[in-house]
């Protein structure tokens, strides 16, 4: 899986332990492997904050990322402390478009226990991975999946992540072979097409879409 | 949650709509978004969505007043009301109604799953009542013969039980009922089920090509016999022969089909060997027999000869409580056949076709049925789409006056021209506001 040009960068939004970053970086790097950046840190999105039900949107902080310019880097994963919500859920722990660009972690409920107490630091640092790896398997389109035994099987609550494992199934890791192939199918194919005059293409662009 | 499923999500709030579609996209189903409930109605009746996620509170059309219109016009559609402003009042109108759950935004993110896993079984149970019913549908279905009302229940119950025996029968009933099919049923539940079951409309032929079509003829017996050929009473042997408009064969013919009848041999044109042939006659007429016995042309004892059983078969008007089931039947059938979701009548359109009269019986309703999927661009036939039945004479109980054809006349030219009144007073050749008046005078609506 390692053929995809662009790396995947991880943006931590405000004040992020870099430790967790670090941890995202080496599962993406180990379990996909895709080529990783940590980049530096964007402002805490206060911009997203939402006065009725204390918690940020993350809605509007993936509608924020599609506007800034991170076109060296295929896929952006952006971290952070608050708590995030989509309108239709009490909370999400990240979110993504499906196909898109741009996913969101969000640690601030990955610390504790079911049962309120606080959990200890190896677990929160494999649930982050997980929520990492599920959220940027959607940016390549993977589904969530029926199988129990995979990581894109929705996790609703703290216990449902912990029981999910880290690894997709079978179905899904061939899906994302699939994928990551033939996008670096098409970056070789725009290469060659570089390589061409263009007045033997007429418009390249137009040729591109 | 395995099957995929085509969702509708309809809020006012576009954030809401955003996230369910792309929560939905998450996990493969076919999603769509309206913004109101008139919007929602609108691209129901394009495309059969199967789940509706609906919101209560929204401008001009409420939740409620979606479902309620939802669940009479599609009743299979399953709908889920969501709301901000929960109330146990309105939960349980709802769910009265026939919403199948009724969830209050924000959602805990592990309860959407929920739902939709319940709506999945829910589904499949929803499958397999279909599926029995499909196998009841199966009763009131005899080799293709559909029918439920008494007198098809009659001849689905005769089928089996002449089936057995080898004696002639004759069907008779008007063009259009069925009787090659009823004629097919019988071939196939009799003994000769293997063996040809051939199919002949004596109409259709001039009475010298009947004759060789049944008797063959030799090489060179007339021009154009090139080779010797061999008739049906002989290339059936041991199967079925179903004569159509038995009725019309000359005076000739009923002879040399009698002989045959009784004495089991044929000589082909041209040939002095007789050969012998095993065949089972079932012949069909939309004459009265009886009346052609009085003339003169249709003789009495060939009459009797094929009439050892008789099987009347009624005109699809004596057995108008047949004619929804037909419908259904024809509208999967044609749906099918041209891939088109068109899957119900509207009720004003099936009172329309169960008043008609249908002079060509079950044939005319299936090639109706037929031109209205094919011009449709709703999943939903109306009255306009069967407009053309309209101009078709229908008896009249009593004289119309002048005043009230001309009203009658201008109601059929708006609704085929879907109350375009440019283009109806077009077809009129009137002018516009004079078709305007007229409108208002006989006070005129439309009526789908």
């Amino acid at each position: 899986m390692s053929s995809q040009k662009k790396p995947v960068g991880v943006v931590p939004l405000g004040e992020v332990p870099e430790i967790a970053l670090k941890v995202i970086a080496a599962h993406i790097s180990g379990y996909y492997k895709l080529s990783v950046q940590i980049l530096p840190p964007l402002e805490h999105p206060e911009y997203a904050f939402d006065e009725r039900r204390f918690q940020y949107n993350a809605g509007i902080i993936l509608k924020a990322f599609e506007s800034m310019r991170f076109k060296d880097y295929d896929k952006i994963i952006g971290v952070l402390n608050p708590d995030l919500f989509i309108p239709i859920f009490t909370h999400v722990f990240g979110e993504a478009k499906q196909g898109g660009k741009f996913a969101l972690v969000s640690l601030f409920r990955l610390g504790k226990n079911p049962d309120g107490s606080p959990s200890p630091s190896s677990l929160i640092y494999e649930r982050v991975a997980k929520v990492a790896l599920h959220e940027l398997g959607h940016l390549f389109n993977l589904l969530h999946c029926q199988e129990k035994r995979c990581l894109m099987h929705f996790s609703g609550d703290i216990q449902d992540l912990d029981e999910t494992p880290i690894n997709l199934c079978r179905y899904c890791s061939t899906f994302l072979k699939d994928r990551l192939l033939r996008q670096s199918d098409n970056e070789e194919s725009l290469k060659k097409l570089d390589k061409i005059p263009l007045n033997l293409l007429g418009s390249k662009e137009r040729f591109r879409q | 949650m395995d099957e995929k499923m085509s969702i509708m999500v309809v809020d006012d709030e576009e954030i809401v709509r955003e996230s369910l579609f792309h929560w939905f996209k998450k996990y493969g189903h076919v999603v769509e978004t309206a913004s109101s409930g008139f919007e929602a109605l609108d691209k129901l009746a394009k495309y059969p969505f199967q789940l509706l996620f609906v919101d209560i509170k929204m401008p001009e059309m409420d939740g409620i007043e979606l479902l309620e219109k939802v669940k009479t016009e599609y009743p299979d559609t399953i709908v889920i009301i969501i709301t901000a402003y929960g109330s146990t009042e309105s939960a349980v109108k709802a769910m009265r109604i026939g919403a199948s759950d009724y969830l209050l935004k924000p959602f805990k993110p592990d309860q959407l799953p929920l739902v939709m896993e319940r709506i999945s079984h829910q589904k499949k149970l929803l499958f397999e009542h279909n599926y029995l019913k499909g196998r009841l549908e199966k009763i009131t279905r005899f080799d293709n013969i559909i029918g439920q009302s008494p007198p098809m229940e009659d001849i689905f119950n005769l089928i089996p039980e002449v089936a057995q025996s080898d004696s002639s029968i004759l069907l008779i009933g008007e063009t259009g009922t069925g009787k090659e099919l009823v004629a097919k049923a019988i071939h196939a539940k009799s003994r000769r089920a293997h063996l040809p079951f051939i199919a002949l409309n004596c109409g259709a032929l001039p009475d010298t090509l009947l004759e060789s079509e049944l008797f063959g003829h030799q090489k060179g017996v007339f021009t154009g016999a090139t080779h010797a050929r061999k008739g049906f009473l002989e290339v059936v042997s041991g199967g079925t022969l179903f004569l159509d408009e038995i009725g019309e064969i000359s005076p000739k013919m009923q002879i040399n089909l009698l002989r045959v009848l009784e004495e089991k041999k044929i000589t082909s044109i041209g040939s002095r060997e007789p050969v012998d042939v095993d065949f089972r006659l079932i012949s069909a007429t939309s004459q009265d027999l009886g009346k052609g016995i009085t003339d003169g042309s249709f003789r009495e004892d060939f009459f009797y000869r094929i009439n050892v059983i008789m099987i009347d078969i009624p005109p699809l008007k004596k057995r108008k409580e047949d004619i929804p089931l037909l419908i259904q039947h024809f509208l999967e059938k044609y749906g099918h056949e041209t891939t088109k979701q068109v899957d119900r009548v509207t009720s004003d359109a099936m009172e329309l076709l169960k008043r008609y009269d249908w002079p060509g019986n079950v044939r005319e309703l299936e090639n109706a049925v037929e031109r209205a999927v094919v011009l449709s661009q709703s999943r939903t036939l109306g009255i306009k789409d069967f407009a053309f039945l309209r101009s078709s004479p229908v008896p009249l109980s009593r004289p119309l006056s002048l005043q009230e054809v001309e009203k009658q006349h201008i109601q059929q030219i708006l609704e085929e021209y879907d109350w375009n009144v440019t283009q109806a007073s077009k077809a009129l050749e009137i002018n516009r506001v004079t078709l305007h008046k007229k409108i208002k005078r006989f006070n005129l609506e439309r009526r789908d």
